[in-house]
């Protein structure tokens, strides 16, 4: 099966500052697989991450532990097939692309911990939320899961909304590194 | 703000779940009576005090939990039912 062409919810792509202080990506277009899975399954036991930690298979893989027996796979625009097929979906499982019911940002860089805790109530401390960390809550008053992803020994976040609340997430995220020095094009506004 | 310790999530701001309310014993359907069937449905005890209530972890794990709160004070303790 070929793969749908992939409609960003998010109208912008990528802003940042020229210190590198702050990077904030649009990545909708990334691979997201769902996985509910029982612990006996043979699932459960290649996926193997648990609830709030992720780890990278050798393919490059994102495999998060997002919730308790439930995994969210992140890879690369347009393989959703391919990430769907190497699960296997023996037992109690279920397996769903949901490429294109979420968005999803990337924001990094030395400032973005401070972008962030303006408008997300988790800890993120590196003691309650360290790189590998997965978890959820209110970010902009909109429920997203979280992963800390840290590049290039800096701070980098993922963060993925509903498909609806992309377009207005990526505004409020812009809106909050605008102190930073972002500069917040016209009509991205949410005041 | 009410801090409220999620078993999977670790402590979480209130608004980030939702109380499901005071926990009731649900009687047999098959034998129960209009009456207590109605109260288990409606009724609630609603002290000034210590009430062992069910949480939702909506913005989190979404898994349902049993705590107990002073609805007086707002402090929180482990359920001993849990
Ligand atoms: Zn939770």
């Amino acid at each position: 099966m070929s793969e749908l062409e992939f409609m960003s919810p998010v109208g912008s792509g990528h802003l940042s500052t020229s210190d590198g202080g702050i990077s904030l990506e649009d990545i909708s277009d990334c691979t997201k697989v769902l996985v509910r899975a029982g612990r006996g399954t043979a699932a459960g036991v290649h996926l193997k991450v648990t609830y709030g930690r992720s780890r990278r298979r050798r393919d490059g893989t994102l495999i998060c532990g997002s919730r308790p027996d439930e995994w969210t796979l992140l890879a690369g625009p347009g393989q959703g097939a391919a990430v769907v097929g190497s699960v296997s979906d023996e037992g109690f499982v279920s397996i769903v692309d949901i490429s294109h019911g979420r968005a999803m940002l990337r924001i990094s860089g030395s400032d973005s911990v401070d972008v962030l805790a303006k408008v997300c109530n988790v800890d993120l401390a590196d003691d309650m939320t360290p790189d590998g960390a997965v978890f959820s809550g209110s970010v902009a008053k909109v429920t997203c899961d979280l992963v800390r992803d840290d590049r290039d020994a800096g701070r980098s976040y993922l963060i993925s909304c509903e498909r609806s609340f992309g377009g207005y997430l990526f505004a409020a995220m812009a809106d909050a590194c605008a102190e930073f020095g972002i500069n917040v094009p016209a009509g991205l506004s949410v005041h | 703000m009410i801090v409220v310790p999620c078993p999977n999530c670790g402590p979480r701001n209130s608004s980030d779940l939702r109380n499901a309310g005071e926990v009731v014993a649900r009687p047999d359907p098959a034998t129960t009576s209009l009456t207590e069937w109605r109260s288990y449905l409606y009724l609630r005890e609603n002290p000034a005090g210590w009430v062992t209530e069910t949480w939702y972890c909506r913005s989190g794990c979404r898994r349902y939990f049993t705590i107990e709160r002073n609805t007086s004070t707002n402090e929180i303790r482990e359920s001993e039912s849990s």
